[in-house]
């Protein structure tokens, strides 16, 4: 059922970009492009009429971006390790791990001096996670077992978050395999990161996001919408594909993403198109630096020089604490 | 109270309402300015949740247990510790500075033109050295988790160039005005001493520590010492070097 | 040839501190300093005096970035380190030129207290504002020492052509900070601030540094440094061996 799913899907993406590519000359979706989409555009106040955004190397209308990378996403759900796998060079499992451990979730129980604990409506037991993107429950999975093992944590919680059911769906599934799975403490919620109105403001500790600021829309709009739900003191967290360093280093890098990877995708997963999407994605994405004024502009401290970067700039961790 | 500082102080009051930069500097050795106060070594958010946190050190040591503590008392989440992207460190680096920028208000000398007799170098040195070592008391119980903490491998730049902010500290307070060789001779003899005698500090149980300021002295002498001879050597040198040009040229030599 | 390239290159000079002096920091330089630009050789209190009326006290006073600091850091300490090795060189080169040639003596004497005086003030620069000294320290003294002594030992002519040469490195690397420093006060007065009262001072200072610098390379074409033997040689070796110790100081 899975298979066909997203073999749909990327039959609908293919099928689309040929049509406009036969249509112009550029490869460019303009608004009134493809009559496939019947989803209509989020009610976002950045979404002019004209409005575009990049798709990968591509320009796109706004309103196009989100249902093209939900098309991704549906076509890769299933193969989803594997891709970050390649991406990552099989590191990603690591980062995971030392994103999640850096963060330290879950409350202590015995460093909890009571009277506070009870006296401040603000302390309740345990942290109240939202993790966004978070399809597969890779990050969450890990957030509750670091929480339960080693903070002896049982009430620290996670509401995962994603735009596309296919995902969310597979982090399902795979739920059925940890404690976690029919407890209040793990929750799955279809949403998008710019519109978490299901979400009250000031009740959430910890916000993250791991590999999935890129595919958004709207990067500030996002990240001020964290910064709404997030409780002051609250953090956002985020782990993303970055800017390499080493310039002999990047050259490789470079070399590896743009010319093995769609290639692998094609052979492994048979998809090639959406490999080659998130490859541009990556690249697209800014710098460290550039990120770092991003969180900031939403009204974030960040601590020390704003992010941490893991295997010499594959990827970074991005933090950013909401002030009283 | 040196003049330049009450000058400095006197400023700084005038000014301290200017605007701040928000990126903290502290990088040592360089350009001191006299015109404007410095700015606060810790963001404010950051000064907030170390400050109550140094609180707790005393019952729960420099673990991430007090910091918790802290930014729960600062009005934070635990959560909110994320802040400090190097933990506990942090919290240990929290009193290695404040502790050193403490020195210059914590220990005065007095006025050389009233008291008659003048104060040497050495025996300043000595009081700023013996102030700092004062300032470890309230956590001297937990200094070597301390230590432990300063120790690993990716936290030992930063301790370093502590080490050497401080000996810096101790010699300017000092009046220490040499500017040749000895300004990192002098640096690096007293950052051996001060290090040499904080590890001693933490297993002295003598009342009052008088072991840990007998251990000081003892070291302070040596390098009195060691200090004559290196002086009186080079004195030798540079002696023996002249009489013999100048012998030499009383010979019709031409050098 | 050789005076050619010589005349050209002060002419340079000259414009460029005419340029700095009339254009770039017309803020800080009041209008009763401008005629003292002909002058070679200020008074020593006038760096004093340079705080200008024209901005009042309430001016708030820049605060350095950290780049600005660092510039100032390496800058002054290759200043320390330019004036230890002028005392140096000139010490050694003092007791052989003067046996043979008498007339030197004052005209040494001359510039040997003039480098004391700058190795002073910068000596207290250092300490005051905490930046410190090269770690070369050892290294420098020995080599400026054995190239006075060397160039003294070769003569006169060269004696006069390495003094030339060291100060035109000197000369340019003062007039380098001068407009550096000059270039922030022009920025600052921009954004409605001052540089502060001990910038302004150092600027003063610097100028009158500079200014006594050049004129030493003066005395130095007097009394023929041109006519030294191998006169490019030696004039372009001595000028690449202090461009490397100021590369070199600016760092450790």
């Amino acid at each position: 059922m899975q298979t066909t799913r997203s073999r749909a899907a990327r039959q609908l993406l293919q099928k689309s970009r040929r049509g406009v590519g036969a249509r112009e000359s550029y490869r460019c979706f303009s608004c009134t492009a493809p009559t496939q989409q019947a989803t209509p555009p989020p009610k976002s106040p950045q979404d002019g009429p004209g409005g575009t955004t990049h798709f990968g190397f591509e320009t796109v209308a706004e309103a196009l971006k989100e249902q093209r990378v939900k098309n991704v996403f549906s076509s890769v759900a299933s193969s989803y390790d594997s891709m970050n796998d390649f991406m990552s060079l099989g590191i990603h499992r690591l980062w995971k791990d030392h994103f999640v451990r850096s963060l330290n979730p879950g409350r202590h129980p015995l460093s909890t001096p009571p009277s506070t604990s009870t006296s401040s409506p603000n302390h309740q037991p345990g942290w109240n996670i939202l993790d966004i993107a978070g399809g597969t429950g890779d990050i969450a999975f890990r957030m509750l077992d670091h929480a339960s093992t080693t903070n002896h944590d049982a009430h620290t919680r996670v509401t995962v978050a994603d735009i596309n059911p296919s995902m969310l769906l597979e982090g399902r599934k795979r739920s059925l395999t940890t404690p976690y799975a029919h407890s209040p403490r793990l929750d799955f919620i279809e949403a998008n990161a710019e519109d978490l109105h299901m979400i009250p403001s000031a009740s959430i500790d910890l916000y993250t996001v791991a590999f999935g600021i890129r595919n958004f829309t709207h990067k500030d709009v996002a990240l001020r919408e964290a910064f709404r739900v997030l409780k002051p003191g609250g953090v956002f967290a985020c782990l993303e594909f970055s800017k390499v360093n080493n310039p002999l280093f990047d050259a490789v890098y470079q070399r590896w993403s743009f010319g093995a990877i769609p290639l692998i995708g094609q052979m492994v997963a048979g998809d090639r198109d959406s490999y080659q999407y998130l490859v541009e994605s990556i690249a697209r994405f800014p710098s460290q630096a550039e990120f770092r004024g991003m969180i900031e502009d939403a009204g974030f401290l960040v601590p020390g020089k704003g992010w941490e970067d893991l295997t010499g700039g594959i990827a970074a961790v991005h933090r950013g604490v909401k002030p009283l | 109270m040196p003049p330049t500082r009450l000058a400095n102080s006197l400023l700084g009051s005038f000014r301290a309402a200017s605007r701040r930069p928000a990126v903290v500097y502290r990088q040592t050795c360089a350009y001191h300015s006299y015109d404007y106060a410095a700015p606060p070594p810790f963001p404010p958010a950051e000064s907030a949740i170390l400050s109550s946190a140094y609180a707790h050190v005393p019952a729960h040591g420099f673990t991430i247990d007090a910091l918790k503590l802290g930014a729960r008392d600062a009005g934070y989440l635990d959560a909110s510790t994320n802040l400090l992207p190097r933990g506990v460190f942090d919290l240990v680096n929290y009193h290695l500075v404040t502790q050193r920028l403490a020195l210059a208000d914590n220990v005065q000398f007095p006025d050389e033109a009233e008291q008659g007799k003048k104060m040497g170098v050495g025996a300043k040195v000595r009081a700023l050295t013996l102030a700092r070592l004062r300032a470890n008391e309230p956590v001297v119980h937990r200094w070597q988790e301390a230590l432990a903490i300063m120790a690993q491998p990716s936290y030992i730049p930063a301790s370093l160039s502590e080490l050497a902010s401080l000996a810096d500290e101790i010699w300017f307070l000092s009046g220490d005005q040499s500017v040749d060789s000895s300004w990192y001779t002098k640096r690096a003899s007293l950052s051996t001493i001060y290090s040499a005698t904080e590890v001693f500090m933490t297993q002295d149980k003598s009342p009052d520590f008088i072991e840990t300021e007998q251990f000081l002295d003892n070291r302070l002498q040596d390098l009195r010492k060691v200090g004559g001879f290196m002086g009186a050597l080079s004195e030798w040198v540079g002696y023996t070097g002249h009489s013999t040009v100048n012998v030499l040229r009383s010979k019709g030599v031409p050098v | 040839m050789a005076s050619t390239i010589l005349s050209s290159r002060s002419l340079a000079r000259k414009a460029a501190r005419n340029i700095q002096f009339d254009f770039l920091a017309p803020s800080t330089i009041s209008a009763s300093r401008q005629p003292s630009r002909f002058q070679s050789s200020s008074p020593p209190h006038d760096g004093a005096t340079l705080p200008p009326k024209s901005t009042p006290s309430k001016t708030p006073i820049h605060t350095l970035t950290t780049q600005q600091k660092a510039f100032l850091s390496s800058a002054l300490r290759v200043n320390q380190t330019g004036e230890l090795a002028a005392i140096l060189i000139y010490a050694a080169q003092s007791p052989i030129l003067t046996r043979s040639h008498p007339h030197l003596r004052t005209l040494m004497k001359h510039m040997y207290e003039q480098e004391a005086g700058h190795f002073a003030y910068f000596n207290g620069v250092l300490s005051r504002h905490r930046i410190r000294p090269t770690a070369m320290y050892p290294v420098w003294y020995a080599a400026a020492s054995f190239l006075g002594w060397g160039t003294a030992m070769m003569g006169r002519e060269a004696a006069m052509a390495c003094t030339e040469a060291v100060e035109t490195e000197i000369g340019t690397h003062y007039n380098e900070q001068v407009g550096v420093l000059l270039d922030w006060a022009r920025k600052c007065g921009e954004r409605g601030e001052g540089l502060g009262p001990e910038l302004d001072g150092l600027v003063g200072e610097l100028r009158r540094i500079r200014d006594e610098e050049l004129e030493h390379l003066d005395h130095a074409v007097e009394n023929d440094a041109k006519s030294a033997k191998p006169y490019e040689l030696l004039t372009e070796v001595i000028r690449g061996g202090c461009r490397g110790a100021i590369w070199v100081s600016e760092r450790v």
